[in-house]
């Protein structure tokens, strides 16, 4: 019972910030949790503690759980409770959902979905899904073919395949429900990214930032994948939906047809500009936020001009896809420096009000917190090593560029920092109501660049981009850090050997699991950054973990082990791991329904399908 | 002049259809022909999937010795000719057959 009243207090302070909760906080039950920052989320759509049912948790991106029972006091037992291997060697970079007692993963390419029952010994497979998408997109997808993650709503667990399909898998038969067509792969675009879900909408974007593609996001339906609205993010006004709503808060991103206007002749519909990364939501604007790609090709010199909306985030009316503003954080990005990481939605305290703000950690190495109902920037400090860039100017959004960072046609430009995969890339931050921090993995590295001129052949690379990476100062290629965004400054870090690729999760005992290109899943204190327990897997983590509660009412942590992705960009550093394809499941000692002496094999569970050997390369 | 160039193309190289896994490059070691491999390398996107230093990226190494569909310079030409079901595009479109022995020229130059 004392456990149970702890649990309800943690939610009930977790979604204090919910208008329509109707509930206040109770005194005697809620920790007493000191917030470094005053910040604070609404945890919408406030789901049962224990239960995982999208991505980041919520819909403003936290990956937040307010679960206590594993904690600072009892995380040095966390021991495997159970694994489950999927068989697929490509890069494993989503977090397992848990909806009721079951749970659903969804492999790489060929992007089989799994479904687990966790109220068994073992938790056996429940049924399998097996979509078959058209292997031409391995050669089309740039960096790995990778899946983010995959949702749950209606009863369907809806996935991007990486052949341009959204499908959608009824959870009580395993059988496809519906299954829509949105690109042609053979022309380059594939869909990587976590489909999004809000009601009756599920949101998904093109991949393809270096492949000369010309990217959109959409909404479909649930019930049965047809398009609601489809918003182009280069090209004329109309078919980016920007209208008479658009508002951005700077000048220069105001104008006619800028899409087009801010590219030389037609080169915005190769211009790439693909919303491959997050999606989040705020339920009392209404409104969605996504970022975009990098502009191709990757050699700026042959496409002058600020070249929106690439590498730029977008807020719009989730029910008509209308654009609201729009913030462009690298103008005519000469770096690669996608614009598509998480968008965190939280409430700060700001000069004597609360502000609702995103916060950002962008690849070009500056995390930004903006006003998310202007698209003002409030706060944009260095998270890590850069220099291409000395600020942003705050007056007017723009950075002030270091000019010894403009890359050069045909000649070698040294000591560039970040390299193109940035300070941080897709791999998702979290945030704690409690401590009012995020936390997230970073990279510390540059790079030497020589830039080619490139032809746009369709379906082929338009890049142009050859460089050579290095580790930043220290020599560490990354860190993991804890980051104070009203401030805009970190409060600890934790540093590693290889770049820290994984995401974060935070919980309700202020504890953050994070997981390390060496094959390390690591537990630290969120408030001290002292880590507190650490696990070697099988293979080196490029995935989000997360925590549940299982049907025995035991809490577990969940993560896979499975490098791959951008992160293969190091595959030839030291302590760089093999590939993998398992799904570790943690408890306190180990216990609960994955082992034990009384544990029999279940039987009548079906077979896995006989899936293709996986690729030798990357 | 174009006819008689593409007739003594003919006469220097077999044409697509001749050329079988066994087919040596008549073009390997010649310096001319390695230097404007290296060259369509990187014009016409090659270095994009498979890096400038041809080791692989979003395509795989092409200076190690594990080849998926084939080492030899006849199955190297068939590959760049014909593309791959992985995605790799199918190249004798816009490639000569001149052109495709010197990409493959270039890549032999560069094998471990």
């Amino acid at each position: 019972m004392a456990l149970r009243k702890i649990l309800l207090g943690a939610v009930l302070l977790g979604s204090a910030a919910l208008p329509s909760s109707g509930e206040a906080p109770k005194k005697e039950a809620a920790p007493a949790a000191k917030s470094f920052t005053g910040a604070t989320a609404n945890l919408a759509p406030g789901d049962a503690a224990g239960q995982w049912t999208r991505q980041a948790r919520d819909y403003a991106n936290t990956r937040y759980s307010p679960l206590t029972q594993i904690n600072t006091k009892n995380v040095g037992r966390l021991r495997i409770a159970w694994s489950f291997s999927d068989g697929q060697m490509y890069g494993h970079e989503g977090a397992p959902l848990v909806v009721g007692d079951t749970m659903y993963l969804v492999t790489p390419y060929p992007n089989i979905a799994y479904a687990l029952d966790l109220s068994k010994p073992g938790a056996p497979i429940k049924w399998v899904f097996q979509p078959n998408p058209d292997p031409r997109a391995i050669g089309k997808a740039c960096c790995d073919k990778v899946l983010r993650g995959w949702a749950y709503a209606d009863g369907k667990l809806i996935y991007n395949l990486l052949d341009d399909n959204t499908v959608a898998v009824d959870v009580n038969t395993g059988k496809e429900a519906w299954r829509v067509k949105l690109d042609d792969v053979t022309k380059g675009p594939t869909m990587t990214m976590a489909a999004f879900v809000v009601g009756d909408k599920v949101f998904v974007g093109s991949s393809g930032g270096e492949l000369g593609t010309n990217g959109w996001f959409q909404a479909l339906d649930v019930k049965d994948g047809h398009t609601v609205w489809k918003a182009f993010t280069n090209g004329p006004d109309d078919g980016a939906l920007i209208g008479p709503d658009f508002k951005p808060f700077y000048s220069w991103m105001k104008g006619k047809d800028l899409g087009v206007s801010t590219w030389p002749g037609e080169m915005g519909k190769q211009g790439a500009s693909a919303p491959w990364g997050w999606v989040s939501y705020d339920p009392d604007l209404n409104e969605i936020y996504y970022g975009t790609s990098n502009p191709g090709p990757r050699t700026p010199s042959q496409r002058p001009g600020l070249n929106l909306w690439s590498s730029a985030v977008f807020a719009r009316d989730a029910s008509s896809g209308a654009a609201k503003w729009a913030y462009q954080f690298t103008p005519h990005d000469e770096w690669d420096y996608d614009g598509v990481n998480e968008n965190v939605l939280i409430e700060i305290p700001w000069k004597g009000a609360r502000r609702k703000v995103m916060v950002h950690f962008n690849r070009n190495g500056f995390a930004y917190t903006i006003d998310r109902k202007t698209g003002e920037v409030l706060v944009a400090n260095p998270f890590g090593h850069q220099n291409w860039a000395k600020n942003i100017d705050l007056t007017i959004g723009m950075p002030v560029i270091n000019d010894a960072a403009h890359p050069i046609v045909e000649k070698k430009v040294t000591n560039i920092c970040p390299p193109d995969i940035g300070v941080k890339n897709w791999n998702p931050s979290a945030f704690s109501p409690r401590t009012g921090l995020l936390y997230a993995g970073v990279f510390n590295s540059c790079m030497d660049l020589n830039n080619h001129i490139v032809q746009y052949i369709p379906s082929s690379p338009y890049d142009g981009m050859e460089m050579q990476r290095h580790a930043g100062p220290g020599g560490n290629w990354g860190d993991f850090i804890a980051w104070d965004p009203v401030a805009g400054k970190r409060v600890w870090s934790i540093k590693e050997n290889l770049y820290v690729w994984s995401g974060a999760v935070v919980t309700g005992s202020d504890l953050v699991f994070y997981g390390t290109m060496d094959g390390w899943f690591r537990a630290a204190d969120a408030r001290t950054g002292k880590v507190l327990w650490s696990q070697k897997l099988g293979s080196g983590i490029t995935a989000a973990p997360m925590t549940f509660v299982g049907p025995d009412k035991r809490q577990y942590v969940a993560v896979y082990a499975g490098i791959g992705g951008g992160a293969g960009v190091l595959r030839r550093e030291r302590g760089f791991m093999p590939g993998g394809n398992t799904l570790y499941v943690f408890s306190v000692d180990g216990n609960g329904i994955g082992n034990g002496t009384t544990q029999l094999t279940q039987a009548g569970a079906p077979a896995p399908v006989s899936v293709p050997p996986a690729a030798a390369h990357n | 002049m174009r006819p008689v160039v593409f007739a003594l193309a003919l006469i220097a190289t077999p044409a697509f259809a001749q050329v079988t896994a066994d087919t040596p490059n008549p073009l390997a070691g010649n310096a001319d022909a390695i230097e404007a491999g290296h060259g369509l390398f990187g014009k016409m996107n090659c270095a994009g999937c498979h890096a400038y230093d041809l080791t692989g990226g979003m395509g795989p190494d092409l200076t190690d010795p594990s080849w998926q569909y084939g080492g030899k310079p006849g199955e190297i030409y068939h590959t760049i000719a014909e593309g791959t079901p992985r995605g790799m595009p199918a190249w004798k479109d816009k490639l000569t057959g001149d052109e495709i022995w010197q990409l493959v020229a270039y890549i032999q130059s560069r094998k471990q």
